[in-house]
């Protein structure tokens, strides 16, 4: 086992722990964590299990190990921003769709408050 | 017709006022509504001494998103129609009457007011807007197989089919050039009707220097998509 092993299955090993901690203390949802904990435990097997990373290198018809790593990790990447741009849209649209119902209700609101206490501040100068 | 004008106003205390009390002198026959686009100002307040229901939003969402606003409140309260009217005083109340004639007697569903068609004129946009503005009108007018001379007229009536598409897909910031290609795909019916533009009263434009260079790709990605989105393309183009 190389230097360069240990160090690669070290940091794997060490976010998918910071991951499920994450998950543990409710700050990342199940939901978001699975890409990450997939990928974590991925790069701990090909650390240590480097037949099986020559092997996807030959099928590849890539000449390094390492275009083989690089390769799966830019494609990782590449889908969680995509993932995470979709995500965001949704987000956008719920959220307009709120602020706008937030609105809709508020003026319903002030217009049932003037309507059920008339003579308050209604009689008053408006208009 | 019972007609609904929906004003977005984003920081409009300046003119605001104004162009509230020009409505309520000129166009005495109909309802205003004025939303509120998360102001940092005293916009809201402003509409509110002139006696006009608001929509606030919480948040700054965007011209068209505030106009779909309207939409949801015009719907609601069983409106005919509503008028898309600027807060800024660009907008002229006398170009209403000709606007919601062809949509009272039930000709289009979506009537335009255009700063090229007719008599009207006097407007003058600078010399890279008005390039802008031509480019889209080529583009939608290509789009839909049917001239249309202004597609970023901000003076527009919409009927309530329209409104109740325009509650399935609507652009957040400019309601222009895409939303009405993809209007035509639907098989909406729209006249062009003359219409004149005054200088802004007060406040900035929308259209800000940032904003004019994502403008044009946004509006150009937008169309080509509105132009692939599958449905009934009954008002689309036959070339």
């Amino acid at each position: 086992m190389t230097r360069a092993q240990l160090i690669a299955a070290f940091v794997a090993a060490l976010l998918g722990l910071a991951v499920l901690e994450l998950v543990r203390r409710r700050k990342l949802s199940e939901e978001f964590s699975l890409l990450w904990v997939v990928a974590s435990l991925g790069a701990v097997l090909l650390a240590f299990w480097t037949g099986l990373l020559t092997a996807i290198t030959r099928a590849l018809g890539a000449l390094y190990e390492t275009s083989t790593i690089f390769f799966f990790g830019i494609l990782f990447v590449l889908v969680v921003l995509v993932y995470y741009a979709v995500k965001l849209t949704a987000l956008t649209q719920e959220v307009r769709r709120l602020a706008q119902e937030a609105a809709l209700l508020r003026l319903q609101l002030e217009e049932a408050e003037r309507a059920g206490r008339p003579g308050r501040e209604d009689a008053g100068g408006r208009e | 017709m019972r007609v609904l004008l929906v004003v977005p106003a984003f920081n409009e205390e300046v003119s605001l006022p104004a162009t509230l009390a020009e409505l309520a002198r000129e166009a005495p026959g109909l309802d205003v509504l004025v939303v509120d686009d998360g102001s940092a100002d005293r916009t809201a307040a402003v509409a509110r001494a002139a006696g006009v229901p608001v929509l606030v939003l919480p948040v700054n969402l965007g011209v068209g998103a505030a106009l779909q606003t309207g939409f949801r409140y015009a719907l609601e309260r069983g409106y005919d129609a509503a008028v898309q009217f600027d807060a800024d005083g660009q907008h002229d109340p006398c170009d209403l009457p000709p606007l919601l004639a062809p949509l009272a007697a039930g000709d289009c569903d979506l009537a335009i007011g255009s700063r090229f068609v007719g008599r009207a004129g006097g407007y003058r946009a600078p010399w890279a807007r008005r390039a802008g503005m031509r480019l889209f009108s080529a583009l939608t007018s290509l789009a839909v197989g049917r001239r249309l001379s202004d597609t970023t007229s901000g003076l527009r009536a919409y009927g309530r089919r329209v409104m109740r598409l325009c509650l399935e897909y609507f652009p957040q910031d400019f309601p222009d050039a895409p939303l009405l290609i993809w209007l035509a795909r639907q098989g909406v019916r729209w006249t062009e009707v003359p219409a004149h533009m005054r200088p802004r009263r007060g406040g900035t434009s929308f259209y800000t220097f940032g904003k004019s260079l994502y403008y044009p790709y946004k509006t150009l990605l937008a169309s080509l998509i509105a132009m692939l989105r599958t449905g009934a393309g009954r008002g689309g183009s036959a070339t």
